[in-house]
């Protein structure tokens, strides 16, 4: 006697559909798309690095020439001017041109500067995600006590102006290095402005977890799990976390791009990636002190962040629409109850 | 014959979604006389509503076709432009909504929301007039205080005094028709019935023509003239009031009147039990402290949600309580089942006490005494599957695994009334009746000896309800279940248990057998809530409202 | 009211004593070399090592230099070991810039992430909504540094359309004032206009969803009215707490921007004495800092108490 139900299929459930929609959005696909492309761009730099432009990225040029057309000029001329973009001119070496006095191959900088930055920027966002869930769980879930500690340290790391506590971590570490008992990490290592940019980000996951926690602790299937006896940890990991996901993965992008911008914040005051290594923040730094002859320097590596951010905050709206279509549906539909004929402003 | 001051015809209102064109109103027509009251009764997702905001063209939207002819006094409204739209809303035709709490702006004054109704129709008429208009319309719908009240906020207010305030606002223009949503559906039993009687007298002395629509037909026996019974978008049955009870033509209506749960009609008496408690429950306290402080915060003060209470349950029996909003059954229940800690007090379960302990003490016990939750859209987690949620206690208290676990949990399925093939789905795929047997299902699983029932119909529609009753009922037979039944609404309290218990204000106020409170009710909150509850039975509400009419 | 205040207030004064703190002990905890040292520099001997450490107080324990360094901070006698200046001078020497940037950058991104927002939410889905999500979008993904050498660079020394940099007092001549911060403050605008507009537009379409709305068309309210006295007005309340939080984003690109923009204030101050691992003025512009960003969020939360009628001052929420 069953009343019927209404789908076909066996298990058509909330991540399919979501998947579904976002395989419809075209905006989504075309930033996904970018995204990869950049990654993919970046990737490549070894094999451009050997193949097309013979150099290294931090390898100097000073002194060197480069045969254009059957010409040969200097890579730096002796005022101390880079060449510029040789494009193809040059079988592909000096792509965009020399960085400045010290002659380096910019288009081989800027590849591996977008792996070192990439990299930063992925793994930052994976640790500011991870443990801005786990606090975000325990605060919103126990409260008391451990809600307090936690909230009352997250107040403490926000009320730091963000940048400021990240460039003083920076700088600090840059120098000397980081000693935490028996694990030293050296102060050129790139582990360093991971850890600082976690460090400062946490807070900016915690608080929205914990805000979602503490309603989704209020709802009855909540009750039900203790009514059968079980326990804390399982109810944090099996009852509440499947339904923060949808939240975890639209921050995750989002960590990535905020990771991104300060990484290039960091590394442009030089607290960040330390020189002579790329990154699109440092690149940014060398450029804009030649930026009146040689803007290229300058523009490129800060596209290629603005291009980045871009297709991960655009894939993150994407996301967030179709993990919960409800949401935009019914704003959609809202605006549209205003009069059809267009509303006066 | 006076020529009806509405009149709806052909009307047709879909909605494009994502699964395609919804027919929400299929072809509906009918009259409003002046001075009359219409109710449009139906079950959810039968489209009174949507009838009912269209008339003054709230449906409209991008992904709505709307089709028909909605005639007002000679003004064609169905294709109205939005000035048109903009007199008739407020001025002629005015509405009353279902929730009070929301449907004001909780960051505007009461009476700023009043007086901003009329000086968007009368823009030349000053703010001193509009206000005392507003104080005397607040004093003519039974709030006290009106001077005062009318500078509070929404929130300030209670639920019943935010409907009064609502009543107001649409009076304000003196309008010729008001269209009552669902007005009671979100109150209390004892000011729904104010409320109702306030609209009562509105209709009587202001001869103002009211659309109702509701769900309840007791709140249809108490108030309306005529009737209409919509299902699935279309009017399935018409008539005066008399008419549609006592001599329905239509089956779906008399399947409904059927189903409808009535407080005045008692059950067959079933056998008295003699058995020893199963759980005792000796005054019994859980308070919740208010904590203020200038750098710490110290308790002030303290909630008393539960102040002493003591009952008990035998083996096979069911109790029922009874309670309003803020009454502290909710927090009773959760209490005894050691959801919360109790601040004193005992509870015993077959002997042994409960109250107090430990988490992992309780754990082995916790498959003894289960609960059944009142929100079919809360209480199954929905990133879980069906067959995940039921057979999650087995899991977790070790009782099975693999395949026997698979086989036990489509069992349950199957005893409830689903499917074994619905182990694999997901929660949002099934009705709300469905999943409350999900939820009944995952209260069997470990075949406990008692049942909290936690308002497990309220959230269902009327024909759905009859169905979970029985269910609970054909369980409790087979299973020698104790039910503990909890609910606002004494009709269906009275229909399920041998005993009730009523609770006010933390305590409970009347206990013993069910019909010795309904019928003989010695204490006078109960005897407030008995004369409240309206009855799906037009002669018998005449009767009553007649003999107390003195 | 009052104890709303007092409860504030001294969580301040927590928070503060917090920071202060932190601040500390990242300048003198975690870094692996010892200050005298670097103050030192290139040269160092032991005799100039040890004569630094007693003159500076190096050798006293934590806490002691702790107290002793705040104690300068808060009575403005703090010198900063590298130049030997008075920091407090130096920082109160730099507030006019830093002001005038934060305010009118903020001025300017309120004025247009509200109207954005609105125009966008009353347009929902149409065309104009689309190009301004797109808009907006690209403004949040733009490091601004970058942005501010790429104006700094095609709106002045390549047209010569604005100055290149340089603080004008505003009590001296206005219009210059004016002028030498337009790059300045639509660099910083531009990042969160972007944001503030989207999020307008979010609460907006939330709001318009709700119940009170449908009861003011029910009412038969014009449809501006409705937009701007019920849906604009409850919007508005939550970005009043996000710009509280937002004034860590002012002062982030303060330090960023006033050195290309030749604007000599806190921000700048900020980075050289970071850069040379200056401790002195470095306390006393992160507490500066802390202070400014606890002071807006409590004014924020204020202001919220005053325009959302159902928050209560005072006392913790059940």
């Amino acid at each position: 006697m069953a009343e019927g139900s209404h789908s076909t299929a066996a298990g058509a459930g909330p991540w399919s559909a979501a998947l579904r929609r976002l395989r419809r959005n075209r905006l989504a696909l075309a930033s996904l798309a970018l995204f990869v492309l950049i990654v993919a761009f970046s990737l490549a730099a070894p094999l451009w690095a050997v193949h097309v432009a013979h150099t290294g990225p931090n390898t100097t040029h000073t002194l060197a020439k480069v045969e254009v057309d059957g010409e040969k000029r200097d890579v730096v001329d002796p005022t101390g001017r880079p060449i510029g973009p040789l494009w193809l001119g040059a079988g592909g070496r000096f792509f965009l041109g020399a960085d400045g006095s010290l002659g380096r191959d910019e288009m081989v900088r800027l590849m591996y500067g977008g792996r070192v930055s990439l990299f930063i920027g992925l793994i930052a966002a994976l640790i500011t995600t991870a443990a801005g869930t786990v606090l975000g769980l325990l605060a919103g879930y126990f409260r008391g006590w451990p809600d307090t500690l936690i909230s009352r340290a997250l107040d403490v790391i926000w009320a730091f102006p963000v940048l400021l506590l990240a460039i003083a971590l920076g700088l600090v570490l840059a120098v000397g290095g980081l000693r935490i008992g028996p694990i030293t990490i050296p102060s050129g290592s790139i582990w360093i402005p991971i850890m600082v940019i976690s460090f400062v980000s946490v807070a900016y996951t915690a608080r929205p977890v914990r805000g979602e926690v503490l309603s989704l602790r209020e709802k009855e299937f909540v009750e039900a799990a203790v009514a059968q006896g079980v326990g804390p940890a399982r109810v944090m990991f099996a009852e509440l976390l499947p339904n923060l996901w949808s939240t975890i993965i639209v921050f995750f992008t989002i960590n990535v791009a905020n990771s991104l911008l300060l990484e290039s914040a960091l590394s442009f005051l030089g607290v960040g990636v330390q020189p002579p290594d790329a990154s699109w923040g440092t690149m940014i730094a060398t450029g804009a002190t030649l930026i009146r002859t040689a803007p290229l320097l300058t523009i490129v590596p800060g596209a290629m962040i603005l291009l980045t951010v871009l297709s991960l905050n655009l894939l993150g709206d994407a996301l967030r629409d179709a993990l919960d279509p409800k949401a935009k549906l019914r704003l959609e539909a809202h605006a549209g109850l205003a009069e059809p004929e267009g509303t006066p402003v | 014959m006076s020529e009806p001051l509405l009149s709806v015809s052909g009307l047709r209102v879909g909605f494009a979604t994502e699964g395609g064109l919804v027919q929400a109103v299929d072809d509906v027509s009918f009259e409003l006389a002046p001075g009359e009251v219409l109710a449009i009764v139906g079950e959810s997702g039968s489209g009174k509503s949507v009838t009912a905001q269209t008339i003054v063209g709230l449906t409209r939207s991008p992904n709505a076709r709307i089709e028909g002819s909605i005639r007002l006094g000679g003004e064609e409204l169905i294709d109205a432009g939005p000035d048109q739209l903009r007199r008739v809303r407020g001025e002629r035709v005015a509405m009353v909504f279902q929730d009070p709490m929301t449907s004001f702006n909780p960051v505007h004054r009461v009476g700023a929301q009043l007086t901003e109704a009329i000086r968007a129709h009368r823009p030349a008429m000053r703010g001193e007039e509009a206000r005392r208009r507003a104080v005397e319309l607040l004093g003519a719908v039974g709030l006290p205080d009106p001077e005062l009240q009318v500078d509070r906020y929404p929130h300030e207010l209670s639920g019943g005094m935010r409907q009064r305030a609502m009543i107001a606002m649409a009076l304000m223009l003196e309008p010729e028709v008001l269209i009552a949503d669902e007005p009671t559906t979100a109150l209390d039993v004892t000011i729904q019935a104010q409320i109702l009687e306030l609209l009562r007298r509105l209709n009587r002395e202001r001869g103002l023509a009211t659309i109702l629509i509701t769900h309840d037909f007791g709140v249809v026996a108490e108030l309306a003239d005529r009737v209409l019974v919509m299902h699935e978008g279309k009017i399935v049955e018409r008539g005066d009031l008399d008419d549609v009870f006592y001599a329905s033509k239509d089956a779906y209506t008399r399947k409904l009147l059927g189903a409808v749960v009535r407080l005045d009609r008692a059950p067959p008496l079933r056998a008295a039990r003699q058995e020893a408690p199963l759980l005792e429950v000796t005054d019994l306290v859980k308070h919740f402290p208010v904590r203020r402080g200038l750098l710490f915060d110290r308790e002030v003060d303290r909630v008393r949600a539960v102040d002493g209470v003591s009952f008990s349950v035998a083996r096979g029996e069911t109790l029922g309580l009874v309670g309003e909003s803020g009454s502290g059954k909710t927090t009773l229940s959760r209490t005894v089942l050691q959801l919360l800690a109790p601040t004193s007090g005992s509870v015993r379960f077959e002997g042994e006490e409960i109250a107090g302990l430990s988490r992992r003490r309780m754990r082995p016990l916790r498959g003894e005494l289960q609960m059944v939750f009142q929100d079919p859209y809360g209480s199954l987690n929905p990133r879980k599957r069906v067959g995940q949620i039921v057979g999650e206690p087995l899991h977790v208290q070790g009782r099975a695994s693999g395949a026997e676990l698979r086989r036990q949990v489509q069992e349950l399925l199957e005893r409830v009334g689903l499917s074994p093939e619905h182990h694999d789905r997901y929660p949002h795929e099934f009705s709300g009746g469905q999943r409350q047997r999900i939820g009944i299902a995952r209260a069997l699983s470990l075949r406990p000896k008692l049942i909290v029932a936690d308002e497990p119909v309220s959230a269902l529609d009327v024909s759905i309800r009859a169905q979970i009753l029985d269910l609970l009922s054909d369980l409790q037979e087979e299973l020698g279940l104790a039910y503990v039944f909890v609910a606002h609404d004494i009709g269906v309290v009275r229909h399920v248990s041998d005993r009730i218990a009523v609770m006010h204000g933390g305590k409970i106020v009347e206990q013993g057998p069910a019909d010795q409170v309904c019928e003989r009710p010695a204490d006078p909150y109960t005897k407030t809530l008995l004369a409240a509850v309206p009855i799906p039975d037009p002669r018998e509400t005449r009767a009553r409202r007649g003999s107390s009419a003195a | 009211m009052g104890r709303f205040v007092v409860h504030r207030l001294a969580g301040m004064v927590a928070v503060l004593f917090a920071v202060s703190v932190l601040a500390f002990l990242v300048f003198n905890v975690i870094p692996s070399s010892d200050p005298a040292q670097r103050m030192a520099g290139r040269n160092s001997t032991p005799q100039l090592v040890a004569s630094i450490t007693e003159e500076w107080g190096f050798d006293e324990p934590l806490p002691q230099q702790y107290l002793t360094m705040m104690g300068n901070i808060l009575s403005g006698d703090v010198v900063s070991y590298a130049n030997r200046e008075n920091v407090d001078e130096r920082i109160v020497e730099g507030i006019p810039a830093t002001f005038s940037l934060c305010l009118g950058a903020a001025f300017l991104w309120l004025l247009f992430g509200v109207l954005f927002g609105y125009l966008s939410a009353v347009r929902a889905g149409g065309a104009l909504d689309r190009a301004l999500t797109v808009l907006a979008v690209t403004g949040i993904s733009i490091p601004v540094f970058w942005l501010a050498a790429i104006l700094l660079n095609y709106l002045s020394y390549q047209t010569g359309l604005f100055p290149s940099g340089g603080y004008v007092g505003l009590t001296e001549e206005p219009l210059e004032w004016a002028y030498h911060l337009i790059l300045p403050w639509i660099t910083l605008a531009v990042l969160q206009v972007g944001f503030y507009s989207r999020v307008l537009r979010s609460n907006m379409l939330d709001a318009m969803g709700e119940d009170y709305v449908r009861t003011a068309r029910a009412k038969g309210l014009g449809e501006r009215r409705v937009m701007t006295h019920h849906v604009l007005r409850n919007s508005l309340i939550p970005l009043v707490t996000l710009f509280g939080l937002d004034v860590g984003v002012l002062l982030a690109g303060a330090i960023l921007i006033e050195g290309t923009f030749g604007l000599d204030g806190v921000g700048q101050y900020a980075f050289e004495s970071l850069k040379g691992l200056d401790l002195p003025p470095i306390m006393a512009i992160v507490l500066f800092g802390a202070f400014f960003v606890v002071l807006c969020n409590t004014l924020a939360d204020i202001a919220y108490a005053f325009l959302d009628p159902r928050v209560k001052l005072g006392g913790s929420a059940q």
